[in-house]
C-alpha cells in the first residue's frame, strides 16, 4: 500500500490515488499505439501491448518498460507468419516466465520468452468444434492452467499447461453461465473465474470448472453498471477492476459484486510526453487552447486492461489516449 | 405492390444504393418498387451498424490518424450499410462530391469523418438545413480558410465557393448568377464562424476532433446587400437568400440528375451547356420550391419519375470507383463484420482515382468517362475479376451455389444469363454476351452431377463470373 499524500487527485469514492502515467503516441520505442494488454513480467517490468492498426504494422509490438516509465525495449512484428502478430488482444505470463499472447485475427496464442523470442503456438488438439474465434483475453490460475475467452463462439475455455482441454462453458445468451461475446477474463486466490461479459454488460462469477457463482452489473452508466465491459482483474485484498469500456471509467468491486469506487483517469504529463512537448512547444500551446483539453490530457478514453501490482498500483491501458495511468490504492 | 421487374429493383440500387444480391432483389421484388422507394429514403428507420463492434476490433477508428485509415473507415461504412441504410450511404458520397474537402489540406481525419456523418444525418433532409451545418463543419471551415475571414479583413474563399460550387454555380442559361459584390458580402456574412482550434498533431495523446465556434465579437453585423437584398445579414440569412434562388435549384437538380440518373457534362460547363433532360430538371427544380428545400422530396419524385425508370438511363452512368469497390464488397457478402484486410480492398478506390476525403480539388470529382484511364480500366477490371473469382466469398458461394442446383447439366446461355442474373441483374450488349456464350462452349458441357462434374463446372461458373466483371457494362452503373 502506497501511503496517502494530499497532492494527487482522488477516485471518486477516494479510495484510490492518481499516482503516475507512462507513454505517449509512438509507432516505436518510448510510447505506445493503443495499448490493449498489460503483463508484469518475472523481471518486475511492466509489458504493454500495442494493437496499432494495419495500416501502421510497424506500430504492433509488446514494449517493455519499468513500472516508474524508464523505456527497455520493444519486441514483435505485425504479420501472420509463426512469431508475428496482427490483432494482438492479450498477454500473459505462466509461471515458467513464458509470455502469451492471443491474437483475435490469427486465432493463435503465441508463446514467447521475456527477450521476445518467439518459442512456439500454445496449440490445443481438437478439431474444427474446439477452433477458437477471435480469444480476446488469457489468464493463467495459480497451476499455470490457461484461460481463454473464446469470444465469437461465446466461451470460455480452459487448457493445461500441456494444451490438454480441461474445460469449457458458455454459449449465446443472456442467461446464467451464457455470454454475449465476452471479452476479458481473471482469477482471484481461491481459484473462482470472473468473465467480462460483454454485450450483456455484466460480469460473471464462475468456479474453476465454470459453474456459475454470481453475476453483477447491468447496461447503464450509473455506479455498478456497465456500457460494454473489456479488461478485469482481481487483487490480493479480492477487490474486482473492471474496464467499463465505453463509460470511460474503471470500476471496483468486492468479490461478490458490491460496489466500491470508480477511477475516472487524472493523468499528469508522462514523461516521454514532456520530452516530446519540450522540443515542440507550439503543439503544447495548441493542446493548451483546446477546449477539450481536460478529457484529452487527463481522462480515460476506452480503458481497455488493468492489472494491481504487489504494491497496490493499479496500472490501466488508456488505449485511445495511448498510455498507461498509474493509480494507488490507499490503506484502509 | 409487389413487381417482376427485377432489371428495374436493380437499376433502382444501383443508383440509390451500391447495387443489390440477387437475395436482395427479390426480396425488394415482393416489396414493390413504390414502396422500396420509401424504405430507401428513410434509412433513419433502419438498424445502423453496431458501434461497439467497430470500436471493439478497429480500435485506430474513434480518433482515426491518417488518411489511410479515414479511407477504410468509408468504405467499411459503405459497405457495412448497403444492405439495410443504403441510400444514407449514397447520399453521403453524393455531397462529398458536391462539398467536396480534402484531407491534403484537412489533415485531421476524424474531422473529415464527422463531415461525413454529417452527410449521413443531414443529406436527405432541408438543402438548407445541410448548408447551415456545411458553414459550421471544422472540416469545410478550415478547408476553405473561414477561420481567417475576420471583421476587419475578410477572407472570401468559403463566401466565392458557397456561391459558385456549392449551391448556384458560376451561371445559368448563359447569364452569370451572381457578382463579385455578392461574394464579398457573403463572406462578411459569416465572419466570426470558425473553429475551436486547429490542432492536427497526434502527439502525445492522439487526436481530438475540432469544434465550431462563434465568435461574436470578430463578426460583420453591418448592412449588407446579398442577391439583392439588404439587411444586418448573418450566415443562416444568407443561406436564406442563396435557398430562394432559382439557380440553386437548376444547380442541385443538375447534381442529383447527374448522380443518379445519368452523366452529365462537368460542373464548369453547366453555365453555357444545357441540361440533357431538360423536362427532367423542371421537374426537379418544381420539387424542390414545393418541397420547401427538401431533399429526399426531390429523390422520391426522381426515383418514381419515368425518366429515371427509362431503359435509356440504365447503364448509362460510369461507375465511380466507390461504387465499384463498394458494389462489389457488398455483392461477395465481404466485411459485413470488422475483420483485418478492409484495408487492402478501401486503397483500391485510391488506385482507381478517387481517394476518397482527399479529392484533387474543392471542385471534387470529374465524373463519367473521365474517371476512366487506361491505369483506373486495369485497376477496375482486375479488382472485380479477382473478387468474383473467389469460391470463398460468402456471395461468390451463393451464386455457385444456386448454378450447380440448377439441373446436371447448364447449357452454356444459361450459365452466362444465370451469371448475370444472379450478378444483380447486369445487361450486356447482345455482341458480347455471345463472346461469353462462345467461351462457354469452347470449354465443353457443363455438367454439375458428380464431383468431378461439380468441379469444373465451378471453374466455368467462374471463369464467366470474371469475365463479366471484366466486361463495359460491369463498369456501369
Amino acid at each position: 500500500m502506497t501511503t496517502p499524500t494530499q497532492e494527487m487527485p482522488r477516485s471518486t469514492a477516494g479510495l484510490y490515488r492518481y499516482h503516475d502515467v507512462i507513454g505517449l503516441l509512438s509507432a516505436g520505442g518510448p510510447g505506445f499505439s493503443g495499448p490493449v494488454s498489460l503483463a508484469l513480467g518475472p523481471d518486475g517490468l511492466l509489458y504493454v501491448a500495442s494493437r496499432a492498426n494495419p495500416n501502421q504494422p510497424e506500430a504492433v509490438r509488446v514494449t517493455r518498460c519499468t513500472r516508474d516509465g524508464d523505456y527497455v525495449d520493444q519486441f514483435g512484428h505485425w504479420g501472420e507468419e509463426p512469431g508475428q502478430f496482427t490483432w494482438v488482444t492479450a498477454i500473459a505470463f505462466n509461471r515458467l516466465g513464458e509470455l502469451f499472447l492471443s491474437d483475435e485475427h490469427t486465432n493463435r496464442i503465441s508463446v514467447f520468452d521475456t527477450q521476445g523470442r518467439f518459442l512456439r503456438y500454445f496449440d490445443p488438439p481438437g478439431g474444427a468444434e474446439f477452433q477458437l474465434n477471435r480469444p480476446s483475453d488469457i489468464a493463467f490460475d495459480m497451476q499455470d492452467n490457461l484461460y481463454v475467452v473464446d469470444s465469437l463462439n461465446h466461451r470460455v475455455r480452459v487448457y493445461d499447461q500441456h494444451g490438454q482441454s480441461l474445460a469449457g462453458w458458455g454459449g449465446y445468451g443472456g442467461g446464467e453461465g451464457q455470454f454475449s461475446f465476452p471479452w476479458g477474463v481473471a482469477l482471484d486466490a481461491g481459484g473462482n473465474v470472473f468473465v467480462t461479459d460483454w454485450r450483456n454488460d455484466r460480469v460473471q462469477k464462475f468456479t474453476a470448472d465454470g459453474k456459475f457463482l454470481l453475476s453483477f452489473g447491468s447496461p447503464g452508466e450509473g455506479p455498478g453498471q456497465f456500457n460494454r465491459p473489456t479488461g478485469i482483474t482481481v487483487d490480493a485484498d479480492g477487490d474486482v477492476y473492471v474496464c467499463d469500456w465505453m463509460n470511460d471509467r474503471v470500476q471496483v468491486f468486492d468479490s461478490r459484486g458490491g460496489y466500491k469506487d470508480s477511477l475516472i483517469g487524472h493523468s499528469g504529463v508522462s514523461r516521454w510526453a514532456r520530452t516530446f512537448l519540450d522540443a515542440n512547444p507550439d503543439i503544447e500551446e495548441k493542446l493548451e487552447l483546446a477546449t477539450q483539453n481536460i478529457e484529452l490530457k487527463q481522462r480515460f478514453y476506452r480503458p481497455r486492461s488493468v492489472l494491481v501490482d504487489e504494491d497496490g498500483l493499479v496500472y490501466v491501458a488508456d488505449c485511445y489516449r495511448h498510455r498507461v495511468q498509474i493509480y494507488a490504492k490507499l490503506a484502509a | 405492390m409487389a413487381t417482376t421487374d427485377k432489371a428495374l429493383m436493380a437499376h433502382l440500387l444501383r443508383r440509390a444504393g451500391f447495387g443489390a444480391t440477387f437475395g436482395e432483389l427479390e426480396h425488394y421484388c415482393r416489396q414493390g418498387y413504390a414502396a422500396t422507394v420509401e424504405y430507401l429514403l428513410h434509412p433513419e428507420e433502419q438498424p445502423g451498424i453496431d458501434e461497439d463492434f467497430i470500436e471493439r476490433y478497429y480500435i485506430d477508428w474513434k480518433e482515426s490518424r491518417n488518411i489511410e485509415g479515414a479511407l477504410t473507415e468509408t468504405v467499411f461504412r459503405f459497405n457495412a450499410n448497403a444492405a439495410s441504410r443504403p441510400l444514407q450511404e449514397k447520399i453521403a458520397l453524393f455531397w462529398h462530391g458536391v462539398f467536396a474537402t480534402g484531407l491534403a489540406k484537412v489533415l485531421h481525419e476524424k474531422t473529415m469523418l464527422n463531415q461525413m456523418d454529417a452527410f449521413r444525418s443531414y443529406g436527405l433532409g432541408s438543402f438548407r438545413d445541410l448548408l447551415v451545418q456545411l458553414a459550421r463543419d471544422p472540416a469545410m471551415i478550415f478547408w476553405l480558410d473561414n477561420n481567417f475571414n475576420h471583421r476587419d479583413s475578410i477572407n472570401e474563399n468559403w463566401g466565392r465557393e458557397l456561391l459558385e460550387l456549392f449551391t448556384m454555380g458560376v451561371g445559368m442559361d448563359g447569364q452569370p448568377n451572381y457578382t463579385e459584390e455578392d461574394v464579398q458580402e457573403v463572406a462578411r456574412a459569416f465572419t466570426g464562424w470558425t473553429i475551436d482550434d486547429d490542432n492536427t498533431a497526434s502527439i502525445p495523446y492522439g487526436k481530438v476532433p475540432w469544434r465550431f465556434r462563434y465568435r461574436p465579437e470578430d463578426h460583420d453585423d453591418g448592412a449588407k446587400t446579398v442577391l439583392g437584398e439588404t439587411g444586418n445579414f448573418d450566415g443562416e440569412d444568407v443561406i436564406d437568400i442563396i435557398c430562394k434562388q432559382p439557380s440553386t435549384a437548376r444547380f442541385i437538380s443538375r447534381h442529383l440528375y447527374n448522380f443518379f440518373v445519368a452523366d452529365d457534362v462537368q460542373v464548369p460547363a453547366w453555365q453555357d451547356t444545357p441540361a440533357a433532360d431538360p423536362e427532367a430538371i423542371r421537374l426537379l427544380e418544381e420539387e424542390y420550391f414545393r418541397s420547401n428545400y427538401d431533399i429526399r422530396s426531390m429523390l422520391r419524385a426522381l426515383f418514381n419519375s419515368d425518366f429515371f425508370k427509362s431503359e435509356d438511363v440504365r447503364f448509362a452512368r460510369v461507375k465511380s470507383p466507390a461504387e465499384v469497390v463498394v458494389g462489389t464488397l457488398h455483392l461477395l457478402g465481404d466485411f459485413k463484420f470488422p475483420k483485418v484486410g478492409i484495408f487492402d480492398a478501401a486503397l483500391e478506390c485510391r488506385y482507381m482515382n478517387q481517394d476518397l476525403l482527399n479529392p484533387p480539388s474543392v471542385e471534387g470529382w470529374h465524373t463519367g468517362r473521365e474517371w476512366i484511364d487506361s491505369g483506373s480500366m486495369v485497376e477496375r477490371i482486375n479488382f472485380v475479376a479477382d473478387q468474383v473469382g473467389n469460391p470463398d466469398q460468402p456471395g461468390i458461394r451463393a451464386i455457385l451455389d444456386t448454378l450447380l442446383e440448377s439441373g446436371p447439366t447448364i447449357s452454356p446461355d444459361a450459365l452466362v444469363d444465370g451469371c448475370l442474373e444472379l450478378l444483380g441483374c447486369v445487361r450486356l450488349e447482345p455482341e458480347n454476351r455471345q463472346q461469353l456464350v462462345a467461351q462457354i462452349v469452347r470449354g465443353g458441357e457443363v455438367r454439375t452431377d458428380g464431383p468431378g462434374h461439380r468441379r469444373a463446372a465451378e471453374e466455368a461458373i467462374l471463369r464467366a463470373l470474371k469475365m463479366i466483371g471484366s466486361t463495359r457494362e460491369y463498369q456501369f452503373a
